[in-house]
């Protein structure tokens, strides 16, 4: 059994003192740093990396690999905790996550979310070991055709995030979409929808947009309301989920896992999709679905573990391949390249300790995780104690510090403020954030896809139709947006009738 | 009967249309349709002439149902986005150790509910700590106070 | 009166001549480009031998963005006083002034030059099933309308988009051109198939053709690259007059003074002979400008040089 081996060369590299070390380390100071408000995995990852350049190559990327998780998870708990999604994928968990806190189940959050992931985890480092090396040939197959029909059909579910009405939540959407195009043109650098302003010409940060519309807009609420305010939070209660809130969770978890597993493998970012799709399809098959963004114990478990099932198969590309699938991997390559360790696909057998072992540490990562932040759960829920008249300001300056690290550049603090602005109005005018914020993400990855398949295929749109998993997939696009669009037209022609 | 136009969906819709008109004007130039079936203008004017449909319809809508007219603060708003405002403003030229508290101190201008002087220290307290985290700890690039240490 | 007079004014004069020696605090290198970049990894490592030999951290401070013209104006309008420094390239510093209409610096004009860092050579490759065994059939091909070769690129002011814009303009042909956001996807779809050929750093490109996911048909340098030494140079496949690299170089804002500039470039220099720096760029497959290249004065020259060379070029491809 090569794979026993393999694991067993695995683990014995990861589980020595110094690597174990190491991977204690990068979780617990990723996940302390992740936690600030306005600071996401990349911006932590960034800060921290000179800290790995003074140890040895598999030590540093086990360092790495921590820091990776515990600001995931980091951003997690700031997105539950003060609606602050540091990261795309924290954004889901922050719909359901901080309506849990609100009513004082803070603790039951943090808790579900760190037990997904933590299984989701274990999954996704069996399905590596396992599988990883074929899986990447298959997600080679997937070419920018097929992933403008993944992302349409992302696009399906957007819509089925939101808690309101469905008009709404299509203007959302093509507002995210109409956002995502800001910045200059991929194919001809001209400056689009740029107001001029030579700071927007890379388009708008996820970072920026998402504190203003979430997490500042969140402030002003609280501040406008001081009695809607984290009123159950007089009594902690409960600090774990229940049998109960468990049993339910479980389905969904391991939906879930699946789903978030699949998408980490597709190069280029799928792994984005994951959470959206878990919300999406337990929203849709639970027996009550109006709970969902109202605290919804799976709006939270679901999303939470197809995060980090994504999180965990993204290194696959990066481990098989030496191709980064996104932003914080492009960070890990470079990492790799200091220490003398350039990825590509014969990282695997030229450097078989440093594979293995780095799987061996990623469910080892896992396991600290849950070890680390199951006792800090008891520390936030306390800290959300603190009075909110102290609470905000303090907030406000680490959102502050967080989004001016992210680049050195005081015009994304600005910007910050004015989608602040954009949120507070939402939220008078009912329109949600998360929508949009789906196809702001979806927009740019969409854009670029189309064009490019459209640039390879000299201009026939045909190309969607002639390649077979790019039709299926806007095939099913179409049959989920029916689907999200169907109940509430047929709702309000019924109210139309009963007037 | 005007109060009752002003409803939430009538001003939302409203919002959506200014948006989407601005993006097509800011679009104008933009070729779309170019060789190859699409050029940088294509996405841009395209969504916003939906967004702009979208918007006409909620605000059509609103006429028919619609949660009342939504209640505005200006206070808030001011002095929290204000506050980020001007730590974007400081944080270059007179450092961390003086945006941080000015920042603070302009966010307590928002809230009816602040008392001063705990803030204040608080507010000394919370910078002096994200110096020592940020600064010190993390290493971050931020300027700390150019005018006094030169960085 | 007379007595504490001169001595006060004695007393001034002596602080000024006992001035702080440079570098007396930490000192900031501006990358243009994200970080774990090959621009980010060269000014790191040589950061690391400036922060030993002169006793002060330099540190990197990444300002991405426009290409690097973001970063790059920042470090033109900062002081000249020695503490921040930029790590401009071939891209800021060369290709800028065609690509970006308001560009807000002048690359010959605004910088004080310290000197060359190290240069990435360009290869040419294609995707492994490339119908072509070297680069004179790869360039039969390419300038063959009925054989729809396609290009990827990773961006509008990407190294990959202005050296294969040169490529396809000295070769007078025309490819259908895909862009992406970033070298990642690019590469992607390269190992992937979907795309034909890129030109890119080969420091991004040099562990994916040693594993086979990519053939690499020609390195455009002078030299075969120790890090590829079974690649052609152009000069020996067919192709000489395609020479380009992605040189790095350290600069300053204009006017920095005489003493900290020597200091720096004799620093550099030293960091260039430094065994331990030059095994890790080398090791990135970078090649290491050799004395007669190192001064600033041969940057001034390489720069003036480079966005005459662009120019026309660029001009002509948008």
């Amino acid at each position: 059994m090569e794979l026993l081996a393999n694991l067993a060369l695995g683990f014995t590299t990861a589980l020595s003192p110094t690597n174990l070390l190491l991977a204690f380390v990068g979780c617990l100071v990723g996940t302390l740093v992740g936690v600030l408000p306005g600071v996401g995995p990349i911006a932590t990852i960034a800060m921290l990396m000179p800290l790995t350049l003074k140890v040895d190559p598999t030590g540093a990327l086990i360092m790495l690999a921590g820091i990776y998780y515990g600001a995931q998870y980091g951003g997690s708990t700031t997105a539950i905790l003060v609606n602050m999604p540091g990261e795309v994928t924290a954004v889901v968990t922050a719909i359901d996550g901080h309506e849990m806190a609100k009513q004082g189940r803070a603790g039951t959050a943090l808790g579900v979310a760190a037990l997904g992931s933590f299984f989701a985890g274990t999954v996704a480092t069996l399905v590596i070991a396992a599988i990883g090396a074929p899986l990447t040939r298959l997600a080679l197959l997937f070419g920018p055709a097929e992933y403008f029909g993944l992302m349409v059909f992302g696009l399906g579910l957007a819509v089925v995030l939101a808690r309101g009405s469905v008009l709404k939540a299509v203007i959302m959407v093509v507002l995210g979409l109409l956002l995502a195009t800001v910045g200059t043109d991929l194919e001809t650098g001209q400056d689009r929808l740029t107001l001029g302003i030579a700071e927007l010409s890379d388009g708008v940060d996820f970072a920026v947009l998402a504190m203003g519309v979430f997490g500042i807009a969140e402030i002003l609420r609280n501040l406008e309301n001081p009695e809607s305010r984290n009123v159950a939070i007089a009594q902690i209660g409960r600090l774990l989920p229940s049998r109960e809130e468990l049993r339910r969770c479980f389905a969904p978890v391991l939906r879930a896992t699946g789903i978030g597993s699949v998408l980490g493998i597709l190069p280029g970012n799928g792994a984005v999709l994951g959470p959206f799709a878990s919300y999406a399809l337990e929203k849709k098959l639970a027996k009550d679905p109006s709970r969902f963004g109202r605290g919804a114990i799976e709006g939270v478990a679901g999303p939470e573990s197809a995060n980090n099932a994504g999180a965990q198969t993204s290194f696959i590309p990066l481990l098989t391949l030496g191709i980064p699938p996104n932003a914080v991997m492009a960070l890990m390559v470079g990492a790799m390249t200091i220490h003398g360790l350039i990825p590509g696909p014969q990282v695997m057998t030229k450097h078989p300790s440093l594979f293995w072992g780095m799987i061996a540490s990623m469910w080892i990562g896992n396991l600290l995780l849950l070890i680390i932040n199951l006792p800090l759960i008891g520390l936030w829920v306390r800290l959300l104690k603190v009075p909110y008249r102290l609470m905000f300001t303090t907030i406000l300056l680490f959102c502050a510090i967080g989004i001016y690290s992210i680049n050195n550049n005081p015009y994304d603090v600005y910007f910050t403020a004015f989608f602040g602005l954009a949120g507070y109005v939402f939220i008078k005018l009912g329109l949600e954030p998360a929508p949009m914020l789906l196809g702001f993400v979806l927009g740019k990855l969409m854009e670029e896809k189309l064009r490019q398949a459209l640039a390879l295929s000299e201009g026939s749109f045909m190309t969607f139709v002639e390649r077979p998993v790019a039709a299926t997939l806007l095939a099913l696009a179409a049959a989920v947006m029916l689907v999200a669009v169907l109940p509430a037209v047929s709702r309000s022609r019924q109210k139309a009738f009963q007037e | 009967m005007r109060v009752k136009l002003l409803r939430q969906d009538f001003l939302g819709g409203l919002a959506i249309i200014a948006v989407a008109a601005a993006a097509y004007w800011l679009a104008r130039h933009l070729p779309a349709g170019a060789a190859g079936g699409m050029g940088p203008g294509t996405l841009p004017k395209g969504l916003a002439m939906l967004l702009g449909v979208l918007g006409a319809v909620l605000l059509v809508n609103s006429f028919r149902a619609s949660e009342g007219a939504p209640r505005w603060s200006i206070r808030g708003p001011l002095f929290v986005l204000g506050a980020l405002v001007v730590f974007g403003l400081a944080v270059r030229p007179l450092g961390l150790a003086v945006a941080g508290p000015l920042a603070i101190a302009a966010a307590a201008f928002s809230s009816s509910e602040v008392r001063w002087r705990e803030t204040l220290l608080f507010g000394l307290a919370m910078t002096a700590f994200c110096v020592g985290l940020f600064k010190f700890a993390l290493g971050l690039p931020i300027p700390l106070a150019p005018w006094l240490l030169g960085y | 009166m007379k007595r504490i007079l001169s001595l006060f004014v004695l007393s001034l004069l002596a602080s000024a001549a006992v001035a702080q020696p440079y570098p007396s605090r930490p000192v900031t290198i501006i990358v243009p480009f994200a970080a774990g970049g090959p621009t980010d990894i060269i000014a790191r490592i040589s950061g690391e031998y400036f922060s030993k030999a002169l006793g002060q951290q330099f540190v990197v401070e990444n300002v991405a963005g426009a290409g690097g013209t973001t970063g790059i104006t920042r470090g033109a309008q900062s002081k000249p006083d020695g503490y921040t420094l930029m790590m401009g390239h071939m891209g800021t510093h060369g290709a800028a002034p065609a690509l970006y209409a308001n560009l807000k610096y002048d690359p010959a004009k605004d910088f004080t030059p310290i000197g060359l860092v190290a240069g990435t050579p360009i290869l040419i490759v294609a995707r492994k099933d490339f119908p072509a065994a070297n680069l004179k059939e790869f360039i039969a091909k390419v300038k063959d309308p009925a054989a729809k070769v396609k290009q990827a690129h990773a961006g509008v002011g990407s190294v990959s988009y202005t050296t294969c814009t040169l490529l396809t303009s000295q070769l007078g042909a025309k490819s259908i051109v895909a862009a992406y956001r970033g070298t990642g996807p690019a590469l992607n779809d390269l190992v992937g198939g979907q795309v034909d050929y890129m030109c890119d750093q080969i420091v991004n490109l040099v562990e994916q053709v040693r594993g086979g996911s990519i053939r690499a048909y020609a390195i455009a340098t002078p030299e075969r690259s120790p890090a590829l030494p079974d690649v052609p140079t152009t000069k020996e496949a067919g192709l000489p007059q395609y020479q380009v690299s992605a040189w790095n170089a350290l600069f300053a804002p204009k006017g920095l003074p005489n003493d900290v500039h020597q200091k720096l470039a004799e620093t550099l220099s030293k960091a260039l002979d430094d065994a331990a720096t030059r095994k890790r760029l080398l090791d990135l497959g970078s090649v290491i400008p050799d004395q007669a290249g190192r001064s600033p004065q041969a940057l001034q020259k390489l720069v003036e040089s480079e966005v005459a060379r662009w120019n026309p070029i660029l001009k002509a491809a948008q």
